[in-house]
Protein backbone atom coordinates (compact mmCIF):
# COMPACT_ATOMS: atom_id res chain seq x y z
CA UNK A 1 0.00 0.00 0.00
CA UNK A 2 1.18 3.44 -0.29
CA UNK A 3 0.49 5.22 3.03
CA UNK A 4 3.15 7.13 4.19
CA UNK A 5 5.05 5.73 6.57
CA UNK A 6 4.68 7.92 10.22
CA UNK A 7 7.58 7.55 12.87
CA UNK A 8 6.42 5.82 16.24
CA UNK A 9 7.62 8.40 18.02
CA UNK A 10 4.97 10.71 16.17
CA UNK A 11 2.29 8.75 17.31
CA UNK A 12 3.58 8.50 20.95
CA UNK A 13 3.78 12.09 21.18
CA UNK A 14 0.78 12.93 19.92
CA UNK A 15 -0.61 10.46 22.31
CA UNK A 16 1.06 12.27 25.22
CA UNK A 17 -0.53 15.91 23.86
CA UNK A 18 -3.83 13.73 24.00
CA UNK A 19 -3.66 12.67 27.63
CA UNK A 20 -2.29 16.26 28.98
CA UNK A 21 -5.20 17.85 27.11
CA UNK A 22 -7.28 15.61 28.90
CA UNK A 23 -5.96 16.63 32.15
CA UNK A 24 -6.45 20.20 30.76
CA UNK A 25 -10.14 19.64 30.19
CA UNK A 26 -10.21 18.27 33.76
CA UNK A 27 -9.20 20.71 35.23
CA UNK A 28 -10.68 23.34 33.20
CA UNK A 29 -13.64 22.13 34.10
CA UNK A 30 -13.02 22.86 37.80
CA UNK A 31 -12.22 26.31 37.82
CA UNK A 32 -15.26 28.80 38.41
CA UNK A 33 -15.73 30.54 35.34
CA UNK A 34 -19.41 31.55 33.34
CA UNK A 35 -20.95 28.27 32.21
CA UNK A 36 -20.73 29.05 28.64
CA UNK A 37 -16.81 29.48 28.74
CA UNK A 38 -16.96 26.20 30.43
CA UNK A 39 -18.67 24.84 27.86
CA UNK A 40 -16.63 26.78 25.12
CA UNK A 41 -13.08 25.27 26.72
CA UNK A 42 -14.66 21.94 26.60
CA UNK A 43 -15.70 21.85 22.97
CA UNK A 44 -12.14 23.86 22.06
CA UNK A 45 -9.95 21.53 23.49
CA UNK A 46 -11.86 18.40 22.64
CA UNK A 47 -12.09 19.75 19.12
CA UNK A 48 -7.83 19.87 19.12
CA UNK A 49 -8.29 16.21 20.55
CA UNK A 50 -10.42 14.83 17.75
CA UNK A 51 -8.01 17.34 15.23
CA UNK A 52 -4.88 15.31 15.94
CA UNK A 53 -6.68 11.54 15.83
CA UNK A 54 -8.38 12.60 12.75
CA UNK A 55 -4.81 13.83 10.84
CA UNK A 56 -2.03 11.65 13.06
CA UNK A 57 -3.92 8.11 13.93
CA UNK A 58 -6.29 8.31 11.28
CA UNK A 59 -3.99 9.11 8.78
CA UNK A 60 -6.04 11.94 6.97
CA UNK A 61 -2.73 14.39 6.74
CA UNK A 62 -1.57 11.67 3.83
CA UNK A 63 -5.22 10.98 2.57
CA UNK A 64 -5.88 11.15 -0.92
CA UNK A 65 -8.38 14.41 -1.26
CA UNK A 66 -11.32 12.85 -2.14
CA UNK A 67 -11.17 11.76 1.54
CA UNK A 68 -10.28 15.20 2.63
CA UNK A 69 -13.69 16.55 0.32
CA UNK A 70 -15.81 13.80 2.84
CA UNK A 71 -14.06 15.00 5.94
CA UNK A 72 -14.91 18.57 5.41
CA UNK A 73 -18.38 18.65 3.60
CA UNK A 74 -18.97 15.93 7.09
CA UNK A 75 -17.80 19.13 8.74
CA UNK A 76 -19.76 21.41 7.04
CA UNK A 77 -22.72 19.85 7.86
CA UNK A 78 -22.57 19.50 11.55
CA UNK A 79 -21.82 22.81 11.23
CA UNK A 80 -25.36 23.90 9.04
CA UNK A 81 -26.93 21.75 11.81
CA UNK A 82 -25.66 23.34 14.75
CA UNK A 83 -25.55 26.81 13.30
CA UNK A 84 -29.35 26.98 12.40
CA UNK A 85 -30.60 25.09 15.38
CA UNK A 86 -28.49 27.56 17.61
CA UNK A 87 -29.86 30.78 16.37
CA UNK A 88 -33.21 29.86 17.34
CA UNK A 89 -32.52 28.12 20.99
CA UNK A 90 -29.47 31.08 22.06
CA UNK A 91 -31.27 34.02 20.75
CA UNK A 92 -34.94 32.90 23.02
CA UNK A 93 -35.28 36.03 25.24
CA UNK A 94 -32.96 37.94 23.23
CA UNK A 95 -36.16 39.87 22.02
CA UNK A 96 -38.93 41.55 24.49
CA UNK A 97 -41.99 40.31 22.43
CA UNK A 98 -41.92 38.36 19.05
CA UNK A 99 -43.32 40.32 16.63
CA UNK A 100 -46.39 38.06 15.91
CA UNK A 101 -46.93 37.04 19.47
CA UNK B 1 20.08 -22.51 -15.60
CA UNK B 2 16.57 -21.56 -16.64
CA UNK B 3 15.62 -18.82 -18.58
CA UNK B 4 13.61 -17.33 -16.05
CA UNK B 5 17.03 -17.38 -13.86
CA UNK B 6 19.49 -15.44 -16.04
CA UNK B 7 16.36 -12.61 -16.22
CA UNK B 8 15.63 -11.94 -13.05
CA UNK B 9 17.50 -12.23 -10.19
CA UNK B 10 16.30 -14.19 -6.90
CA UNK B 11 15.12 -11.55 -5.27
CA UNK B 12 13.01 -10.36 -7.79
CA UNK B 13 11.52 -13.65 -8.60
CA UNK B 14 9.95 -13.32 -4.70
CA UNK B 15 8.66 -9.79 -5.61
CA UNK B 16 7.15 -11.55 -8.51
CA UNK B 17 5.85 -14.76 -7.20
CA UNK B 18 4.16 -12.27 -3.41
CA UNK B 19 2.82 -9.98 -6.26
CA UNK B 20 1.32 -12.69 -8.32
CA UNK B 21 -0.09 -14.31 -5.17
CA UNK B 22 -1.50 -11.12 -3.91
CA UNK B 23 -3.02 -9.91 -6.87
CA UNK B 24 -4.70 -14.00 -7.38
CA UNK B 25 -6.16 -14.09 -3.71
CA UNK B 26 -6.66 -10.54 -2.12
CA UNK B 27 -7.47 -7.91 -5.87
CA UNK B 28 -10.71 -7.71 -6.40
CA UNK B 29 -11.67 -8.62 -10.34
CA UNK B 30 -13.47 -5.41 -10.34
CA UNK B 31 -10.27 -3.00 -9.09
CA UNK B 32 -7.05 -2.15 -10.95
CA UNK B 33 -4.55 -2.92 -8.74
CA UNK B 34 -4.18 -3.55 -4.52
CA UNK B 35 -3.90 0.41 -3.93
CA UNK B 36 -6.81 1.23 -5.45
CA UNK B 37 -8.87 -1.08 -3.75
CA UNK B 38 -7.53 -0.34 -0.40
CA UNK B 39 -8.19 3.18 -1.07
CA UNK B 40 -11.48 2.67 -2.38
CA UNK B 41 -12.23 0.38 0.96
CA UNK B 42 -10.72 3.50 3.09
CA UNK B 43 -13.13 5.81 1.27
CA UNK B 44 -15.90 3.82 1.98
CA UNK B 45 -15.05 3.88 5.74
CA UNK B 46 -15.10 7.61 5.71
CA UNK B 47 -18.31 8.01 3.47
CA UNK B 48 -19.78 5.80 6.69
CA UNK B 49 -18.47 7.51 9.14
CA UNK B 50 -19.50 10.89 8.12
CA UNK B 51 -23.19 9.20 8.58
CA UNK B 52 -21.86 8.06 11.67
CA UNK B 53 -21.28 12.27 12.51
CA UNK B 54 -24.95 12.61 11.88
CA UNK B 55 -26.09 10.40 14.09
CA UNK B 56 -24.23 11.43 16.78
CA UNK B 57 -23.71 15.16 16.29
CA UNK B 58 -27.94 14.90 16.72
CA UNK B 59 -27.78 13.52 19.84
CA UNK B 60 -24.66 16.48 20.75
CA UNK B 61 -26.94 18.81 19.20
CA UNK B 62 -30.15 18.09 21.68
CA UNK B 63 -27.69 17.90 24.81
CA UNK B 64 -26.65 21.98 23.60
CA UNK B 65 -30.48 22.83 23.10
CA UNK B 66 -31.40 21.39 26.50
CA UNK B 67 -28.53 23.53 28.08
CA UNK B 68 -29.55 26.52 26.30
CA UNK B 69 -33.30 26.13 28.04
CA UNK B 70 -32.24 25.25 31.52
CA UNK B 71 -28.28 25.34 31.93
CA UNK B 72 -28.36 25.44 35.59
CA UNK B 73 -30.56 22.30 36.17
CA UNK B 74 -28.18 20.60 33.24
CA UNK B 75 -25.29 21.65 35.00
CA UNK B 76 -26.72 20.14 38.27
CA UNK B 77 -28.10 16.32 36.51
CA UNK B 78 -23.86 16.15 35.03
CA UNK B 79 -22.89 16.78 38.57
CA UNK B 80 -24.10 13.25 39.49
CA UNK B 81 -22.37 11.48 36.69
CA UNK B 82 -18.91 9.83 37.55
CA UNK B 83 -16.70 11.57 36.30
CA UNK B 84 -13.70 10.14 37.52
CA UNK B 85 -14.67 7.04 35.53
CA UNK B 86 -15.62 8.75 32.30
CA UNK B 87 -12.13 10.33 32.70
CA UNK B 88 -10.39 7.08 32.83
CA UNK B 89 -12.18 5.84 30.08
CA UNK B 90 -11.31 8.55 28.61
CA UNK B 91 -7.21 7.91 29.08
CA UNK B 92 -8.37 3.78 28.38
CA UNK B 93 -9.80 4.64 25.02
CA UNK B 94 -6.83 7.11 23.51
CA UNK B 95 -3.80 4.81 24.84
CA UNK B 96 -6.52 1.90 22.74
CA UNK B 97 -5.91 4.42 19.54
CA UNK B 98 -2.22 4.41 20.44
CA UNK B 99 -2.50 0.27 20.17
CA UNK B 100 -4.36 0.47 16.75
CA UNK B 101 -2.01 2.67 14.80
CA UNK B 102 1.08 0.63 16.48
CA UNK B 103 -0.83 -2.15 14.83
CA UNK B 104 -1.00 -0.78 11.16
CA UNK B 105 2.16 0.76 11.70
CA UNK B 106 3.63 -2.67 12.62
CA UNK B 107 1.46 -3.79 9.23
CA UNK B 108 3.35 -1.43 7.15
CA UNK B 109 6.97 -2.59 8.21
CA UNK B 110 5.68 -6.42 7.80
CA UNK B 111 6.38 -7.15 11.55
CA UNK B 112 3.08 -9.64 12.10
CA UNK B 113 3.76 -11.18 15.30
CA UNK B 114 3.18 -6.97 16.73
CA UNK B 115 -0.04 -6.70 14.80
CA UNK B 116 -1.06 -9.13 16.34
CA UNK B 117 0.13 -8.27 19.64
CA UNK B 118 -1.16 -5.18 19.47
CA UNK B 119 -4.39 -5.53 18.13
CA UNK B 120 -5.03 -8.05 20.91
CA UNK B 121 -3.82 -5.14 23.17
CA UNK B 122 -6.99 -2.75 21.51
CA UNK B 123 -9.35 -5.21 22.10
CA UNK B 124 -8.35 -5.49 25.78
CA UNK B 125 -8.61 -2.14 26.24
CA UNK B 126 -11.60 -1.85 24.81
CA UNK B 127 -12.75 -4.43 27.03
CA UNK B 128 -11.21 -2.14 30.09
CA UNK B 129 -13.09 0.39 28.83
CA UNK B 130 -17.09 -1.40 29.15
CA UNK B 131 -15.65 -2.79 32.53
CA UNK B 132 -15.53 0.62 33.75
CA UNK B 133 -18.66 1.46 31.82
CA UNK B 134 -20.89 -1.47 33.60
CA UNK B 135 -19.34 -0.40 36.83
CA UNK B 136 -20.33 3.15 36.25
CA UNK B 137 -23.76 1.96 35.19
CA UNK B 138 -24.18 -0.14 38.07
CA UNK B 139 -23.35 3.34 40.14
CA UNK B 140 -25.66 5.01 37.95
CA UNK B 141 -28.27 1.84 38.84
CA UNK B 142 -28.10 2.29 42.56
CA UNK B 143 -28.42 6.23 42.38
CA UNK B 144 -31.50 6.31 40.95
CA UNK B 145 -30.23 8.30 37.33
CA UNK B 146 -32.74 5.67 35.25
CA UNK B 147 -35.55 8.17 34.39
CA UNK B 148 -38.80 5.82 34.05
CA UNK B 149 -37.27 2.73 35.51
CA UNK B 150 -35.86 4.03 38.92
CA UNK B 151 -35.77 7.61 39.22
CA UNK B 152 -36.68 9.68 42.35
CA UNK B 153 -37.72 12.89 42.15
CA UNK B 154 -37.83 13.66 45.61
CA UNK B 155 -34.36 13.47 45.40
CA UNK B 156 -34.03 15.73 42.90
CA UNK B 157 -35.66 18.85 44.49
CA UNK B 158 -33.51 17.64 47.78
CA UNK B 159 -31.26 18.73 45.64
CA UNK B 160 -32.22 22.07 45.03
CA UNK B 161 -34.22 21.34 41.33
CA UNK B 162 -37.78 23.35 40.95
CA UNK B 163 -40.30 20.07 40.76
CA UNK B 164 -41.32 21.88 37.35
CA UNK B 165 -37.49 21.42 36.00
CA UNK B 166 -37.11 18.05 36.75
CA UNK B 167 -38.46 17.10 33.21
CA UNK B 168 -34.79 18.17 31.96
CA UNK B 169 -33.19 16.17 34.72
CA UNK B 170 -34.89 13.49 33.04
CA UNK B 171 -34.18 14.60 29.38
CA UNK B 172 -31.04 15.45 29.88
CA UNK B 173 -30.13 11.58 31.97
CA UNK B 174 -31.59 10.28 28.89
CA UNK B 175 -29.90 11.78 26.30
CA UNK B 176 -27.03 10.20 28.82
CA UNK B 177 -27.98 7.02 28.07
CA UNK B 178 -28.76 7.10 25.09
CA UNK B 179 -25.42 8.65 23.90
CA UNK B 180 -23.19 6.10 26.21
CA UNK B 181 -25.37 3.60 25.85
CA UNK B 182 -24.85 4.02 21.67
CA UNK B 183 -21.37 4.72 21.68
CA UNK B 184 -20.48 1.56 24.22
CA UNK B 185 -22.91 -0.60 21.19
CA UNK B 186 -19.75 0.78 19.02
CA UNK B 187 -16.93 -0.07 21.03
CA UNK B 188 -18.78 -3.41 21.32
CA UNK B 189 -18.76 -4.14 17.39
CA UNK B 190 -15.09 -2.71 17.69
CA UNK B 191 -14.14 -5.02 19.99
CA UNK B 192 -15.34 -7.60 17.65
CA UNK B 193 -14.14 -6.11 14.63
CA UNK B 194 -10.42 -5.98 16.05
CA UNK B 195 -10.63 -9.21 17.15
CA UNK B 196 -11.51 -10.87 13.64
CA UNK B 197 -8.23 -8.70 12.53
CA UNK B 198 -6.38 -10.51 14.80
CA UNK B 199 -7.42 -13.88 14.10
CA UNK B 200 -6.78 -13.06 9.97
CA UNK B 201 -3.13 -11.53 10.97
CA UNK B 202 -2.40 -14.98 12.84
CA UNK B 203 -3.80 -16.43 9.93
CA UNK B 204 -1.01 -14.76 7.79
CA UNK B 205 -3.70 -12.55 5.92
CA UNK B 206 -1.95 -9.63 5.84
CA UNK B 207 1.27 -8.31 4.22
CA UNK B 208 3.00 -4.87 4.10
CA UNK B 209 1.41 -4.99 0.51
CA UNK B 210 -1.93 -5.69 1.88
CA UNK B 211 -3.49 -4.45 4.95
CA UNK B 212 -6.42 -2.91 4.12
CA UNK B 213 -9.25 -4.33 6.21
CA UNK B 214 -6.99 -3.89 9.25
CA UNK B 215 -6.43 0.07 7.75
CA UNK B 216 -10.32 0.38 7.77
CA UNK B 217 -11.17 -1.33 11.33
CA UNK B 218 -8.84 1.29 12.63
CA UNK B 219 -10.34 4.24 11.11
CA UNK B 220 -13.73 2.89 12.62
CA UNK B 221 -12.02 2.18 16.11
CA UNK B 222 -10.57 5.59 16.25
CA UNK B 223 -13.59 7.15 15.10
CA UNK B 224 -15.31 5.54 17.99
CA UNK B 225 -12.22 7.51 20.25
CA UNK B 226 -13.47 10.77 18.71
CA UNK B 227 -16.85 10.37 19.43
CA UNK B 228 -15.82 9.70 22.93
CA UNK B 229 -13.79 12.71 23.57
CA UNK B 230 -16.80 14.80 22.79
CA UNK B 231 -18.71 12.85 25.01
CA UNK B 232 -16.91 13.38 27.91
CA UNK B 233 -16.64 17.48 28.47
CA UNK B 234 -20.50 17.47 26.79
CA UNK B 235 -21.57 15.28 29.70
CA UNK B 236 -19.45 14.49 32.26
CA UNK B 237 -17.63 18.31 32.75
CA UNK B 238 -20.82 20.46 32.48
CA UNK B 239 -21.25 21.05 36.11
CA UNK B 240 -18.12 20.16 37.95
CA UNK B 241 -17.42 23.97 38.65
CA UNK B 242 -19.93 24.04 41.01
CA UNK B 243 -17.77 21.15 43.24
Amino acid sequence: MSTKLVPVNTYIVVLVILLALTVLTVAVSFVPLPPADHVAAGLTIATLKATLVVLIFMHALHSPRLTWCVILVSIAWLLILFSLTYTDYLTRGALPQMPGH
Amino acid sequence: MSLKDTLFTEAEQKALFDHTFLARERLEEQYASLPHQSETAAFGMWVFLATEVMFFGTLFLSVGAYWCLAPEVIERASLELNWIIGGINTLVLLVSSLMMVLAIHSAQINRQSDVYRYLLLTAGLGVCFLCFKALEYYIDYRENLIPGFKFDEAEWVSRGVDASQIGYVKIFLFLYWTMTGFHALHVTIGIVAVLVMAVLTRRGHFSAEYYSPLDVTGLYWHFVDVVWIFLFPALYLLGTHRL
